[in-house]
């Protein structure tokens, strides 16, 4: 690790033991820093309201004291709570399907007055790392404890399935089958199931709302019908290109400034940034995004624990399908599915729980 | 146990590579698709961008303004109030739609079926006319709850009201949107698109004149339409003002003197050929026309038998009958086939060798020996009828055309030309050679010859002023130049005694006591005239009494005159259609004109 070139570890004492040292990755953190400001500078151009741009201020701060927190904590200690954690969370699950704010048509936040809070958000970060604790009880894992995470999330997926939420139900369940993948679920069932869902796909097909369907089909003829469906494409696309190489400045995006862009402050944020930034913004920000998830990884790669493998690894994993599902949504390659950017879409629930999973990752970076 | 640990640990980092490399390849598809746009179709995209984002709009010139000759308005531009809606930024349309009808007690239907047909497949930025010419009290209700019925705007634009509707409408025209078959004619029209143009009228012959020029707005605007900042502005010209010829006093008089009943009538200067009066009834309201509210109105205006759109005193082609007979009289005269004394018996018919048919005159039993002052004063058939034959069209044709008979006067390109015929015409139009029947006819101006109320008023004029024929004109000044007046040709005759010797006759008809309309004497003011019946058919007696009961069978009644005879001042011309005799409702509407006019 020292000989290691890329990677300078910054060390900590920690009062309580003077043996234990903390080695933290200062590239994960200084990324995640960079990204959560540039992102708060976006919401403000996005929105040009600063009250927004202070609310997820405050959200930023509480995540990075979350962060920190764990970053800090000895994870092994934290395993049981990590196990445990699970159930709060399912309950909260349930309770958005009855007691939803009322300011929504769907029934994903909860209502706490002060501000609102996302379960499924919780959900898709608790149930991998509760799942990766179950299943690295023993040193060997078995079948059925497989199965049993399994059931559960599938069952979380149809939780937030039904909200509804098709873009986080594919992200829990992403994030509840990738620790049973990872532990050495036989490959024979990997590729079953898979055989399986696509087999299924019609039937889903047949399920989805209606304006889901409609959001599938414009993505392979947005210009069909440019001021209904295909509107938000159509725009984020022009919003994009016109970007060109160098964009058109911080704030003078016409775009975004005019309003053109639906949910430019959330989910279309990278739109924004590729109209004011242009394509050299986007190498940057992509160049960043790249250093967090290689940094990530390479906590999965060399740590010798398999519950710090199996956590780091699909949560770096699922951070990557946010990053591309979000950028391949906005420039009209994947249906527009509610998924936002991670550390820079307006957003509390998710800024604070993707700055928790980076937490996580570091504390188990003591074990590399 | 390590090696155990080893295999179990590369197995785990390979999956994480497995299920990680999708989402590295759709990164990277999607950098692709990055690169495609923002680099290889950057320039597109910007073009694209702009235009969401600029707007251009017109602004529309205010009409030039039209005067009568006192400088009394004639024409003025209303500002007309539209309800304006942005589709974009109403949320529920049908509670929208609810609200304005509400308020401005519309039938809901009617507003929802508008709105809908309006927004399939539009720009949903591009705002458009729901409700047109509001009223001051819906304008009143509109703007107090307009923070409520978010995405509706009044508009102001101007619409055209011609003041005294009728009386004008022959003269003025109106205006209406451009057409396809106008741009066709005329390409450089698109750029005035949104515009209103001149459909007939002066503001059709002089439109490009009225019409301005468009102004333009760039403004910056969100996606919600809503304004963001005028970037430039480019102001409208206004159109030019014009001053028309026309005694609107004068023509308000005459036109009540109509009575509604169908004809033209035409009052020229004739020293300067200035149109005083210029009138064709029926008539219709040109307000209908120019704000097309009501489209059931605009219908039976266009299928109204009695074409009240159609202009009768410049499209009009009538026989002009005995009104022609001076013109006869004064060729011959010129050719001296006949002389001023030389005396015709008028027994009521003339024959000619070879013609079964005798040519009856309009007066049983005839005029018995006359002279052509008689002949002119009490319109004898029989003596034209020989005086023509004599003649021959080769002589009478030629000698007419130079009182402007069969070709346009050069007042506007809307004008008929009528018909001046000639063997030529006959063998080109008919595919007949000429009959020496023809000819006979041709002499009391009925047969092939027409000709249009202005026609003839041109033709007096040169009468009048004793051989100046000029060019009549209805615009006194554009903007703040005069038009002047142009004198076409100057006839000249071999003998100028025979003007004099036509307008004595001329006199005659209205001062001798035998004369066909000595009903309109008036010792005060001395009008020379004509008086004519143009037959609309050829009559066979007995059916004289089934014509009595079908009036639009019945003849013509036509007067021209010109007056005061020591310094004519105004010639006129009236036709009244189906109104038979000439001089009891023709003549009087002259002598009004006439009278009315010197008196200035």
């Amino acid at each position: 690790m020292k000989n290691n070139p890329l990677s300078f570890s910054v060390n900590l004492k920690i009062n309580r033991n003077q043996n234990q040292i903390l080695s933290f990755d200062f590239w994960i953190v200084l990324s995640v820093i960079v990204l959560c400001f540039f992102g708060l500078a976006m919401i403000y151009s996005a929105s040009n309201s600063l009250e927004m741009t202070v609310r997820q201020g405050i959200y930023l701060f509480v995540g990075l004291v979350g962060m920190f927190f764990l970053a800090f904590s000895n994870f092994r200690q934290m395993e049981v709570f990590y196990l445990h954690s699970f159930w709060p969370a399912l309950f909260l699950l349930v309770i958005v399907l009855f007691f939803p704010s009322e300011n929504s048509e769907t029934k994903r936040w909860i209502d706490l007055g002060l501000f609102t809070f996302q379960p499924s958000e919780l959900i898709r970060f608790i149930l991998p790392i509760s799942a990766a604790s179950f299943l690295t009880r023993n040193l060997k894992t078995e079948m059925k404890d497989m199965w049993l995470v399994i059931l559960l999330t599938f069952l979380c997926f149809y939780l937030v399935a039904i909200q509804p939420d098709l873009g986080t139900s594919l992200i829990v369940l992403l994030a509840g089958m990738l620790p049973v993948i990872i532990s050495g679920f036989p490959w024979v069932y990997i590729y079953s199931g898979a055989f399986l869902g696509i087999l299924s796909l019609p039937i889903i097909w047949l399920n989805l709302y209606e304006y889901q369907k409609q959001r599938v089909l414009t993505l392979f003829n947005p210009e069909a019908d440019i001021y209904g469906a295909g509107w938000n494409i159509v725009q984020s696309k022009i919003a994009v290109g016109s970007g060109g190489l160098f964009g058109k400045g911080f704030l003078n995006g016409s775009q975004s400034q005019l309003n053109f862009i639906p949910e430019s402050h959330s989910d279309f944020i990278f739109s924004v940034i590729a109209e004011e930034f242009g394509l050299a913004g986007v190498c940057m920000l992509l160049f960043v995004y790249g250093i967090l998830i290689f940094r990530l990884l390479l906590v999965a790669f060399r740590s010798t624990n398999r519950f710090a493998k199996i956590v780091s690894g699909t949560l770096s994993i699922v951070l990557l399908a946010y990053i591309s599902i979000n950028i391949s949504m906005v420039i009209g390659i994947l249906p527009v599915v509610g998924m936002p950017l991670p550390f820079l879409s307006q957003g509390g629930t998710a800024l604070i729980v993707n700055l928790l999973t980076i937490g996580i990752i570091l504390s188990l970076r003591k074990e590399v | 146990m390590s090696s155990f640990e080893n295999k179990k640990d590369s197995n785990e980092v390979f999956r994480i590579i497995v299920f990680l490399s999708p989402f590295i390849f759709l990164l990277f598809f999607a950098f692709l698709q990055i690169l495609n746009l923002s680099y290889f179709q950057a320039d597109d995209f910007k073009t694209q961008s702009e235009s969401n984002r600029l707007y251009q709009s017109k602004i529309f010139p205010q009409r030039g303004f039209i005067y009568d000759s006192n400088d009394v308005l004639l024409v003025e531009n209303n500002i007309q109030q539209d309800l304006q809606i942005n589709p974009n930024i109403i949320e529920n349309p049908s509670f929208f739609l609810k609200q304005i009808s509400d308020l401005l007690e519309l039938n809901y239907s009617k507003i929802e079926s508008d709105f809908f047909i309006r927004a399939t497949g539009k720009n949903p930025n591009e705002p458009y006319f729901l409700i047109k010419n509001l009223s001051e009290k819906q304008i009143a209700k509109i703007s107090v709850n307009l923070e409520k019925i978010k995405g509706a705007e009044i508009i102001s634009s101007f619409s055209r009201n011609v003041i005294h509707k009728e009386i004008m409408a022959p003269v003025l025209g109106y205006v209406g949107n451009i057409s396809k078959q106008e741009i066709f004619n005329n390409p450089e029209l698109t750029k005035y698109s949104g515009l209103k143009v001149g459909k007939t009228g002066i503001e059709k012959d002089l439109d490009s004149i009225l019409r301005g020029d468009i102004g333009f707005r760039i403004q910056e605007r969100d996606s919600f339409g809503k304004l963001v900042r005028n970037i430039s502005i480019e102001p409208p010209k206004k159109g030019k003002n014009l001053r028309l010829s026309i005694d609107l006093e004068l023509q308000k008089k005459l036109f009540y003197d109509f009575k509604g009943r169908k004809g033209a009538l035409v009052a020229i200067e004739p020293k300067t050929g200035l149109i005083r009066a210029l009138i064709s009834s029926p008539t219709y309201d040109p307000n209908l026309l120019n704000t097309i509210n009501d489209y059931d109105e605009v219908r039976n205006l266009f299928s109204d038998q009695d074409s009240p759109l159609f202009n009768r005193a410049l499209s009009g082609q009538y026989p002009p009958a005995s009104t022609l007979k001076p013109f006869v009289g004064m060729a011959a005269l010129e050719a001296k086939t006949i002389s001023w004394e030389k005396e015709i018996l008028d027994s009521g018919e003339y024959l000619v060798e070879g013609d079964q048919r005798p040519y009856r005159g309009w007066k049983e039993g005839g005029h018995g020996k006359v002279d052509m002052n008689k002949a002119i004063i009490e319109s004898s058939d029989v003596y034209f009828y020989s005086l023509a034959y004599d003649l021959t069209i080769n002589n009478l044709s030629p000698f007419l055309e130079k009182f402007g008979f069969g070709e346009q006067s050069g007042l506007t390109i809307r004008e008929g030309t009528g018909i001046l015929p000639s063997r030529k015409w006959k063998l080109g139009y008919i595919g007949e050679s000429w009959f020496k029947g023809d000819t006979i006819n041709m002499g009391i101006g009925q047969g092939y010859i027409t000709a249009t109320p202005l026609q003839i008023a041109v033709a007096y004029s040169a009468l009048a002023n004793k051989g100046e024929l000029v060019q009549p004109r209805i615009i006194e000044k554009i903007g703040e130049e005069n038009t002047e007046t142009v004198i076409k040709k100057n006839i000249s005759l071999i003998d100028d005694l025979n003007w004099k010797r036509i307008e004595k006759s001329l006199l005659g008809v209205v001062e001798a006591s035998n004369g066909t309309a000595n009903n309109i004497y008036d010792r005060n003011i001395r009008i020379a005239g004509k008086t004519g019946t143009a037959q609309v058919k050829s009559i066979i007696e007995t059916e004289y009494e089934l014509l009595r009961v079908d009036k639009s069978l019945r003849d013509h009644a036509l007067f021209v005159g010109y007056g005061p005879v020591e310094e004519p001042k105004l010639v006129v011309v009236a036709i009244i259609e189906n109104g038979e005799s000439g001089s009891a409702v023709a003549a009087p509407l002259v002598r009004k004109a006439i009278n009315l006019y010197s008196k200035k």
